[in-house]
């Protein structure tokens, strides 16, 4: 058991550069089915690290918000999303409007603001500062997703992962969230999933297309 | 030593005052000859005394009569040896190779006066780097400026040339006012502006003066250096000078700068204000990237070449940076390493440089063009000239075995210590100019893989370079001294690696000689050896080969014009950093308005000027504006002439009451 | 002792080139189903190329036969540099790695000036395409070896095989997971494999190595192939060897040495699988698609050496 508590400990400290890792290919990623992947893996990882935080602080409210994660971020929204990609038969291009290097320079650079944000904030608290600054560039890779990519599937993309790094900053400032926060925050973002899936449909079946840009038509 | 005096008198005399004299004055061969036979002796004598100077440390002062307030004199310390040295080693080969170049290319007269101006040109540059007042400093930059724009109009004065000559003089200008405010800054702390005093005053300036003086000479002397955006003079002003004065103007003039730069920052202001480093470093990699991505669209050998001189001072400033910032944060070891890649890389430049100068000389003497799309196959009808030009190549890329690489290499290591340095904004930017510098090299690389696969290999792209002879032996010899200094530095740098060792010792205070210039000397000829042993085995075993044409896909045979061009061979790089270049592109057909059935279609892809068109031009039509507006004070009218008189007289009176 | 222990690396890492790009090939024909040719068809085939006379064309120079036996050179010295068997090599301790990357750089250099000699449109295209490449690898190869020299305080190969071998294995460190990704992209890229250039192709048009290449033939020919084969060699036992050591010899007695020799094998397959499977697995990228892709191997770099900084505190 000591082994599984090393185990446990390190993927706490190390799984920060794994999220980097997911970041940049989000940048990079061409096609809705690779970011619907690489979420996926981000949430693994995550699901991962509440399991070591719950086995470390003994706590069994966070092996259930380790399950709910699980079930909902890695199995359910990507089956969800990758359903919607084969029901809208839209093409599977991302649509960006930076190219890949551009944005891979963008990421770099929220890299560097996350962590550079996070150390003035950490000195002297207990709070692993990899995991923290790597929440702190989800949200701001989310943010950007939502931002740069036109297609209303990224949107909805952009805010799950959003969401992931909020959860995850949660995670590391609190050492495993009170089980209530987290079920409100699941199905605030399941409801707003619900929602947007049916606007999707409604938005293409009126206009044809799922390009946000051209949306501006609808200014009074 | 009187022995030394009496050298460095001589050097001066010779250059300064005698062969001048007797190119202009003289009449005949023989005395001409005897000119340019004396002009090569001061030089030698200058190189003696530098030598001495640099290699055995023993000081040369020389006084001349005070003008005014200022006192005149030149001292030749390790630093002014150093570039002394660097001076007179370039201006050897160069002199070799402009009496076959100058005989070819000018009539008698114009020859003349040729002559009188380099051996002028060379006099100023070494009182620039000798000088120890700042009298001396100045005059010697004002005469390099005069008389390299002289020697610019030689070569002929269109209105082009004019024009450029103008923009040259008028930057060079701006630049020295520069450096004229930062002496003066001095002027409360030490009268006469003495080297001496000016060090010893630096201990008492206010932070915020001290700030301003760096700053003025910073910019003073960037823009003589041609650090972006004050580069502007340089594209214009190298290409246009004959090769001999390019290589000079590239290889030797553009280190005077360097010489100030670290002459006012290490030396009088000993490191600067803390923001100097990032200053300086930011400068460098802007020049380095820039000049090199500029350099890669061009297809005219010497400006492909001007913008390449840019692109080393920045990796020149890259080094000079990262010792002002070790100085600030307190590592005097690193910063005297760093001190000594730039510095190294100084002399390296300015031998490589004049030598691919001196080869667009050769090749523009053979086939009358330096336009790279009109030439090709120049190796097997110029073998020497390609296989020195070769060798120039190999240096400015850096690739071991060479001169470049040494410089390089001491520079990457010196950015590998930021990492050890207790500012978190240092230990992050210094390691990531490793990879700024090696983007630098391999654009750089990429570039001159162009250069010398297009002119020199594969087939000729013109008549003229199909006829190319090889260049006169004069002009050969030149070429293979610097060719031959660039390998034997390459393979044995401790020789001038430990002396600047010394010499960096004496500009940063507290470090010793840094273990790397030991490290890499030891390891360079073994690397050596192994190559050229691996070479030599696989030549002895080489089998029989036979002369084949290659395969012209079914076609009768393979033209010229099938191979690449420059242009296109640059593209993939353009495409990539297409936002740097914003070429503007027009395509006409004609006849027009038959797209499908043209019968001739003319492409044309113009770079845009940025810097000329988003920061010269604004300021240029500010200052024209303003100067409009001050103009209408000028009415033309005598009543108003009069009133502004009466109206002077008027305020001096109020005034007198109020002080009163 | 070392010292010959050090040359014998040589000799592995260069007389087992052949046999890498074999057993990939037969790793890669196994995957897509096929039979595959034999593992020592690479040997084969450059004693075939030996056998026959250089054909040179009529309007080139001696840097068209000198290009291949330099490339080679720089091959071999570069071999020198890689630990294999030990953490110790021939120049591993008194090279660095900033020599190591500009010896590779005075081969391509070399090879492209040969490839312009040769006169023909081809030449010119595969050099060109091949220095955009190389422009762009170079950056992120030399920024994640600085990481790693950095977070081993050292800058020769020696050096950072040490440090890495002082690190615990399951202290898996972020400088050296970056590092790892930029270093094996750049890898790709150098040596000319998917998704960056394929090794495969008959198509001129296609090609960025190959075309370089395409004017040679006989010994100049088998040298090439041969230096390319040892390039991708070096390039995978140096990713062994920076990031993953343990199980290199300590000493010299012969259990050592056969423990290392079996540990250094079973590496290189792990690698040469990976390296099968994601060339069978990727299209070749567009040209103009490849400096993104290097684009990403030089923001891991960055971040790996932005990591060093973090780490130190």
């Amino acid at each position: 058991m000591e082994f599984v508590g090393i185990a446990a400990g390190k993927v706490v400290s190390t799984s920060a550069v794994f999220l980097i890792l997911t970041i940049v290919g989000l940048a990079v990623a061409r096609r809705i089915s690779t970011c619907v992947l690489l979420f996926s893996m981000q949430s693994v990882i995550i699901t991962a690290q509440v399991a070591a935080t719950a086995y470390l602080e003994n706590s069994r409210e966070a092996w259930v918000v380790a399950g709910l994660v699980f079930t909902f971020k890695v199995l359910g929204i990507p089956y969800a999303f990758f359903w919607l990609v084969e029901r809208l038969k839209s093409p599977r291009d991302v649509k960006a409007s930076t190219t890949p290097a551009q944005s891979v320079f963008v990421v770099v650079v929220m890299v560097f603001i996350s962590y550079a944000a996070v150390r003035s904030y950490v000195f002297g608290i207990r709070v692993p500062e990899d995991a923290l600054a790597a929440a702190v560039a989800l949200i701001l890779t989310g943010a950007f997703l939502m931002v740069s990519r036109k297609k209303a599937l990224m949107q909805m993309l952009g805010l799950l992962v959003l969401e992931n790094g909020i959860f995850l900053a949660a995670l590391t400032t609190t050492f495993g969230m009170p089980l209530v926060i987290e079920m409100g925050v699941l199905f605030d973002v399941v409801v707003g999933l619900l929602l947007m899936g049916i606007f999707t449909f409604r938005i293409r079946d009126t206009f044809e297309h799922l390009d946000v840009s051209r949306l501006r038509r609808l200014r009074g | 030593m009187m022995v030394l005096d009496v050298t460095f008198w001589s050097f001066l005399a010779l250059l300064g005052v005698i062969v001048p004299l007797l190119q202009l004055g003289g009449r005949g061969r023989f005395v001409r000859a005897l000119s340019i036979f004396l002009l090569l002796v001061g030089i030698l004598a200058g190189l003696a005394v530098a030598g001495v100077c640099f290699w055995k440390n023993v000081p040369v002062t020389l006084r001349l009569p005070s003008v005014a307030a200022f006192p005149l004199s030149l001292a030749v310390d390790r630093l002014s040896a150093f570039f002394l040295f660097l001076i007179c080693s370039v201006s050897l080969p160069v002199c070799i190779f402009s009496t076959s170049y100058v005989t070819h290319h000018y009539a008698a007269e114009k020859a003349r006066w040729m002559w009188a101006l380099l051996s002028l040109f060379i006099l100023s540059m070494a009182v620039v780097v000798t000088a120890s007042t700042g009298l001396a400093f100045l005059v010697g930059w004002e005469l390099m400026t005069i008389v390299s724009a002289g020697l610019i109009l030689i070569e002929g004065d269109s209105e082009e040339r004019i024009h450029d000559v103008y923009i040259y003089l008028l930057m060079m200008h701006a630049g020295a006012a520069a450096v004229v405010a930062a002496f003066f800054l001095y002027w409360p702390y030490a009268h006469g502006l003495e080297f001496d005093a000016l060090r010893s005053a630096s201990m008492s300036l206010p932070a915020g003066l001290r700030g301003a003086i760096f700053l003025l000479a910073f910019v003073g002397f960037s823009t003589k250096a041609g650090i972006i955006p004050f580069h502007l003079w340089l594209p214009r002003a190298h290409p246009i000078a004959p090769s001999p004065v390019s290589a000079l103007m590239s290889g030797v003039m553009l280190k005077t700068a360097i010489y100030g730069l670290v002459r006012f920052g290490f030396d009088f202001l000993h490191g600067g204000p803390r923001w100097s480093g990032y200053l300086v470093l930011a400068a460098g990699a802007v020049s380095g990237l820039l000049g090199v991505l500029y350099a890669i669209a061009e297809h005219d050998l010497k400006r492909l070449l001007a913008y390449h001189s840019v692109e080393n001072i920045g990796i020149i400033y890259l080094g000079l940076g990262s010792s002002l910032l070790f100085l600030a944060n307190g590592a005097p070891m690193w910063a005297n390493l760093a001190l000594i890649a730039a510095l190294l890389h100084t002399l390296n430049h300015a031998l490589f440089k004049s030598l691919l100068f001196l080869g667009a000389g050769a090749i523009a003497h053979s086939t009358h063009t330096l336009d790279l799309e009109k030439l090709g196959g120049l190796l097997g009808r110029m073998p020497i000239t390609g296989a020195a030009f070769l060798v120039g190549c190999c240096s400015i890329v850096g690739l071991p075995m060479f001169n470049g690489f040494i410089s390089e290499w001491l520079t990457f290591r010196s950015f590998l210590y930021g990492s050890n340095l207790t500012n978190t904004e240092a230990q992050v930017v210094l390691p990531l100019m490793i990879g700024i510098l090696a983007l630098i090299g391999g654009l750089a690389a990429a570039c001159f893989i162009k250069v010398y696969g297009v002119a020199f290999l594969g087939r000729p792209r013109s008549t003229e370079a199909e006829h190319a002879a090889e260049a006169p032996l004069n002009m050969r010899l030149g070429m293979v001294v610097l060719a031959l200094a660039c390998i034997l530095l390459g393979l044995f740098p401790l020789t001038v690696l430990s002396p600047l060792a010394s010499l960096a010792q004496l500009l940063v205070p507290g470090s010793t000689a840094p273990e790397e210039i030991y490290f890499i000397s030891r390891v360079i000829p073994w690397v050596a050896l192994t190559l050229l042993g691996a070479l030599v085995v696989m030549q002895a075993v080489r089998r029989r080969q036979r002369v084949a044409a290659i395969w012209a896909c079914g076609l009768p045979g393979l033209t010229s014009r099938m191979q690449y061009t420059s242009t296109a061979f640059s593209k993939p790089i353009r495409s990539v950093f297409v936002s740097v270049y914003k070429p503007d592109r027009t395509v006409n057909r004609l006849p027009t308005g038959q797209s499908y059935f043209a019968n001739s279609i003319s492409y044309r892809s113009q770079r845009t000027t940025s810097f000329e068109k988003f920061l010269y031009r604004p300021f240029v039509d500010a200052i024209v504006a303003a100067a409009r507006q001050v103009g209408r004070l000028q009415t033309g009218n005598i009543q108003v002439y009069l009133l502004y008189i009466f109206l002077t007289l008027v305020s001096l009176l109020v005034c007198l009451r109020f002080l009163r | 002792m070392t010292m010959a222990l050090g040359a014998v690396q040589v000799l592995i890492l260069i007389l087992g080139a052949p046999l890498a790009r074999g057993i990939i090939a037969r790793i890669k024909a196994w995957f897509q189903r096929r039979q595959g040719a034999s593992i020592w068809r690479p040997y084969a085939e450059l004693g075939k190329l030996f056998q026959k006379e250089d054909l040179v064309p009529p309007t080139s120079s001696l840097i068209f036969i000198l290009a291949p036996r330099v490339m080679f050179a720089a091959a071999l010295a570069v071999a020198a540099f890689v630990p294999v068997l030990q953490p110790f090599a021939l120049f591993g301790s008194v090279g660095d790695f900033v020599l190591m990357v500009y010896l590779l750089a005075l081969g391509r250099f070399f090879l492209a000036l040969g490839a312009l000699d040769g006169g023909g449109a081809f030449g010119g295209m595969g050099a060109s395409r091949d220095a955009l490449i190389s422009t762009l690898a170079e950056a992120p190869l030399l920024l994640a070896l600085a990481a790693v020299s950095i977070s081993a305080r050292s800058a020769s190969i020696t050096g950072i095989v040490g440090g890495t071998l002082r690190q615990n294995f399951f202290e898996i460190s972020a400088v050296h997971i970056l590092a790892f990704a930029a270093l094996g992209m750049v890898a790709l890229a150098e040596s000319g494999r998917m998704p960056v250039d394929n090794p495969t192709t008959h198509l001129e048009l296609t090609m960025i190595h190959e075309a370089m290449t395409l004017e040679y033939s006989g010994p100049s020919l088998a040298l090439l192939e041969w230096a390319g084969a040892v390039k991708l060699n070096i390039m995978l036992a140096l990713l062994i060897s920076l990031f993953g050591p343990w199980g290199m010899a300590g000493s010299l007695s012969p259990a050592a040495l056969g423990i290392a020799l079996g540990a250094y094998l079973l590496k290189m397959l792990v690698l040469m699988s990976v390296l099968a499977v994601i060339e069978s697995s990727m299209a070749k990228l567009r040209m103009y698609r490849v400096p993104d892709f290097l684009g990403v191997a030089a923001a891991l770099s960055v971040l790996a050496v932005f990591f060093t900084m973090i780490a130190k505190r």
